[in-house]
């Protein structure tokens, strides 16, 4: 099928350009810096998709190992990570961005431009994190367990099965119902989402401040914070469980919320296409007239994304916390994960698979440019070329119509016999 | 005689869409003629009038005004050309009087400031000049629609227009309004003007107009003296084929009442009352057209019926059930089929391929779905079936349906509404922006429905569809029906003067309209 070929290649050329066009426009700022850009970038690339070592763009793809023998072979560079790779540490950020995107998308789709993924992803956070100790805590009183050290074998296995998927569904239930609020303002009194959307964050982002620094506060620490989560909470890492060994994840917190990410991108594509309560968000979203003439139950297709869009936000929260971060130090919730995760999202163009790739690129460059700052450049730089990727990449028709244009250019003659469209 | 206007060998082609709208099309007008530029939807008039006005940059080809080449890139350009453009949807400002309106962009001043009263008074000028009567303190929220034409008239006249496009001028007018609206037409030529007339309306043409070019699918077909062509011959160059122009069909065999509606009282925009006790019945093997000019109440007589739009007062029953508020979906299952007034937003999710269009209506019934899943096969097999009987010819299974035709689009919307054979079928506006061809489709359809035991309500602006299509024809004015006449002995004159608010019994003339 050329014509979807055609379309396929059209989606791929133009982050393609949108990239290359933010980085050439970025070199303003960076010859500014007094530094080259070509090394610039090189170092950026490095930091945020090489292994341990990687110089040059091309170190990014192939790179020397040494055998035991002591010969030297080529091999994929984004297989070998000896002393950590990068990409896991992109992995373990893409988790959090793949979930809000999905929150978002969820939304979007729906016809609800809602940006609440910020506020429902902190919340759930603060859940997880107090859920995590204070939940263990009541068993270990219960069953009489002085020492969680010394607590029986079998009590520890089986907290450690309920814990996390107990804190996660009460995670994803605050954000659900967080997000709801803005639904039903929506679909009751017909209050613009975004602008609820916006005050809700606000508003959880003091809420989680709050907590922090005052009822769940756990030490004279000078930067407040909460109680670290019991380790029957804990999503154990790859590095410190199951992959110890594999020196591919260390220095990464990558763990088990990176399957669950995508497990939940899965069932949400397949929610959103093949079940007829996805495809009444869908219509809806596309055209709400038509989803009413049609018989659709608009309102509570409405909510019901809303809620769906909620518990994925919550759920990103529950992960950072519980794979991630295990507490909430004061300032995690001004962080904006949620904002990246909407960003990532219509960067996507809310398509589920564009979705996972996008988060990574976005972590990567996002970790790449942090890291510009260890060697000698001012850390605004990294923003500023991030910031000039995504302004680009949001000029779709900007590149469609230049597409077009060249597209004519090439084949000014006589090429299409009008479009002849007998009825 | 000297030429107006010369365009030469234009070319136009559009990338995004892949249409080549202009295709080495040659036109040319008299001075002070009447012309018109008729062709089917698509045909690539309107596209040649915007490269006129400056609109659209050709790709090849040159303008020559009054005989002399002229570079057009903007509308500035071309309104210094003394061509003014009224466009079929009128680009005026509601809250506005009728002279700010007139005088926009071009207001006389005192020190920076608007004088206004000069401003008026530059307008009555105007006005008594051109023979058209306006007043220049109303606000144009407040005036008729022939009277907001008459105002996009008169705004170029005011900026000294000698060559007119007037793009479909008659579509939202009472036949008393396009009466008048051909007195100023032929005023204005008569003065020297020249007015080229975009349209689709053959009857028009031969009304007014001095000579004729048709267009068809990007070329120019030919011109001719309107004199020298009939009404058929037209329509034969539009579409390239012979065309049946009169609706075969048998009288009715009225069965059951179908519809009944009891003294309906429906809030409109705002919850101002729109529709004032209107009581009416569709039987089984009827078409109940109701006639009237848009905006009287039709819209929300329509939505009410289908389940859009709650109901104040009064009732709704469907084949002896009482549905008056009922869910659409309920309706629908009861047996009522809805072709909206407008195809894009409301009949189709142009966002989504064909499929999804084609389901919304029975999604959630087996075998369409099974406990909350979708069956794609069962869904495609259905989107087989609507094109094939339809004969849809671009639309394939699974595809996005944006790029097809309005004709295309509306016979999707008549398949997946006729599929399952409804016994109420409502349809508001069927062939709306549609080409003679699909028109004809459309109308054929509609009968056969009719024939096969289908009541049909029909609502539509448009005269001659009503006259062609129904039995009996109820008149709707301010949001009461004013008369229902048969439509054996209906005649247009009658309509009219019902769409304009008279009565028939009394001797009473037609009123007034606000001046």
């Amino acid at each position: 099928m050329p014509r979807r070929l055609r379309q396929t290649l059209d989606n791929l050329a133009i982050p393609l350009l949108a990239v290359v066009l933010g980085l050439v426009v970025s070199s303003v700022f960076v010859l500014m810096a007094r530094t080259d850009p070509v090394q610039t970038y090189q170092r950026m690339f490095c930091e945020g998709f090489g292994a341990k070592g990687c110089q040059t763009f091309g170190d990014l793809l192939v790179t020397q190992t040494e055998n035991e023998d002591g010969s030297t072979s080529t091999v994929f560079a984004p297989f070998y990570g000896a002393g950590g790779h990068r990409l896991a540490v992109v992995l373990e950020r893409a988790t959090l961005l793949i979930l809000t995107a999905l929150s978002a998308t969820v939304a979007f789709k729906a016809g609800l431009f809602s940006i609440g993924m910020d506020g429902q992803f902190v919340l759930g956070a603060i859940t997880a994190a107090f859920l995590g100790y204070w939940l263990p805590g009541q068993v270990y009183v219960l069953a009489g367990v002085a020492d969680p050290e010394s607590a029986p074998q079998t009590l520890l296995t089986v907290m450690h099965l309920l814990m996390p998927p107990l804190c996660i569904a009460a995670a994803m239930a605050v954000g659900a119902v967080y997000s709801w609020i803005a639904g039903f303002l929506k679909v009751r009194l017909n209050v613009n989402e975004l602008i609820s959307t916006i005050i809700l964050n606000a508003i959880a982002v003091q809420i989680v401040n709050y907590l922090v620094r005052y009822p769940l506060r756990s030490d004279f620490n000078s930067t407040a914070r909460t109680t670290r989560i019991d380790d029957t909470a804990w999503l154990i890492p790859f590095n410190r469980g199951l992959f110890q060994d594999v020196e591919w994840f260390s220095g990464s917190r990558l763990g088990i919320g990176i399957v669950i990410a995508i497990l939940a991108a899965v069932i949400i594509w397949f929610f959103l296409w093949r079940t007829t309560a996805g495809y009444e968000q869908r219509m809806a979203g596309g055209s709400r007239l038509f989803a009413r003439f049609g018989g659709i139950p608009s309102e509570q297709a409405a909510l019901r994304a809303m809620l769906i869009s909620g518990a994925l936000s919550g759920l990103a929260g529950a992960i950072a916390i519980l794979g991630i971060e295990r507490r909430v130090v004061d300032g995690y919730a001004a962080v904006g994960i949620g904002f990246d995760g909407v960003m990532v999202a219509i960067l996507a163009r809310e398509s589920i698979p564009a979705i996972i790739v996008v988060a990574m690129f976005f972590a990567g460059l996002q970790q790449g440019a942090t890291n510009l700052q260890f060697g000698d450049l001012p850390r605004q730089l990294g923003s500023i070329i991030i910031a000039f990727i995504i302004l680009f990449s949001s000029m779709e028709t900007f590149f469609r119509n230049l597409i077009n244009r060249i597209q004519t250019r090439l084949r000014p003659q006589r090429a299409p016999a009008a479009e002849v469209r007998p009825s | 005689m000297p030429l107006a206007v010369d365009m030469r060998h234009i070319r136009k082609y559009f990338p995004t869409s892949n249409v080549l709208a202009c295709d080495d099309v040659s036109f040319s007008v008299n001075r002070g003629e009447v012309h018109a530029l008729v062709g089917e939807n698509g045909a690539g008039k309107t596209t040649l009038m915007n490269i006129l006005y400056g609109l659209i940059a050709p790709d090849e080809g040159q303008i020559f005004i009054n005989e002399q080449p002229a570079h057009i890139s903007h509308p500035n350009d071309a309104i210094r050309l003394g061509i003014g453009m009224v466009h079929q949807h009128f680009k005026l400002v509601p809250s506005f009087t009728i002279a700010q309106n007139i005088m926009l962009g071009i207001e006389p001043n005192r020190a920076g400031f608007i004088d206004a009263a000069d401003e008026a008074e530059k307008v009555r000028q105007l006005s008594e000049d051109f023979g058209l009567p306006v007043d220049p303190n109303a606000r144009v929220a407040d005036i008729s629609v022939g009277m907001q034409q008459r105002v996009e008239i008169l705004k170029t006249l005011q900026r000294n227009a000698q060559i007119l496009i007037l793009d479909e001028p008659t579509a939202v007018l009472t036949p008393q309004e396009v009466r008048e609206l051909y007195i100023v037409i032929r005023k204005l030529a008569a003065d020297g003007r020249t007015i080229i007339l975009i349209t689709h309306k053959l009857l028009e043409v031969k009304e007014v107009a001095d000579r004729v070019s048709v267009m068809r699918r990007g070329r120019m077909v030919g011109t001719h003296n309107v004199a020298d062509v009939s009404i058929r011959q037209m329509a034969n160059l539009m579409v390239g084929r012979e065309v049946i122009l009169r609706v075969d069909k048998q009288p009715a065999k009225p069965g059951e009442v179908v519809l009944s509606a009891e003294n309906l009282l429906i809030a409109g925009h705002g919850g101002i009352p729109a529709v004032f006790g209107v009581s009416l019945e569709v039987r089984a093997g009827e078409i109940l057209g109701i006639a009237g000019v848009s905006g009287n109440g039709q819209t929300e007589l329509v939505e009410a019926l289908t389940g859009l739009r709650p109901v104040e007062g009064g009732k709704i029953m469907l084949l002896g059930k009482d549905i008056t508020h009922a869910s659409v979906r309920d309706r629908r299952r009861a047996g009522m089929a809805h072709v909206p007034e407008d195809r894009m937003v409301m009949g189709l999710n142009l966002k989504t391929n064909l499929d999804e269009n084609v389901v919304v209506t029975h999604y959630h019934d087996e075998p369409y779905s099974e406990r909350g899943f979708l069956r794609a096969n069962p869904i495609r097999k259905l989107a087989r079936q609507i094109i094939d009987a339809f004969q849809i010819k671009s639309a394939r299974v699974g595809e996005e349906i944006k790029t097809l035709s309005g004709g295309n689009l509306q016979k999707v919307v008549l398949g997946r509404e006729l599929y399952g054979k409804p016994r109420l079928i409502i349809v508001n506006q069927p062939t709306r922006g549609l080409d003679v061809g699909s028109i004809e489709f459309v109308h054929k359809t509609l009968i056969q429905e009719r024939d096969s035991g289908a009541a049909v309500l029909l609502v539509s602006v448009e005269l001659d569809e009503i006259l062609a299509l129904s039995d009996r024809i109820a008149v709707m004015f301010a949001g009461r029906i004013m008369g229902v006449l048969d439509a054996t002995i209906a005649t247009e004159q009658d309509i009219g003067i019902l769409m304009a608010g008279g009565s028939l019994e009394a001797e009473t003339p037609i009123p007034e309209k606000v001046q």
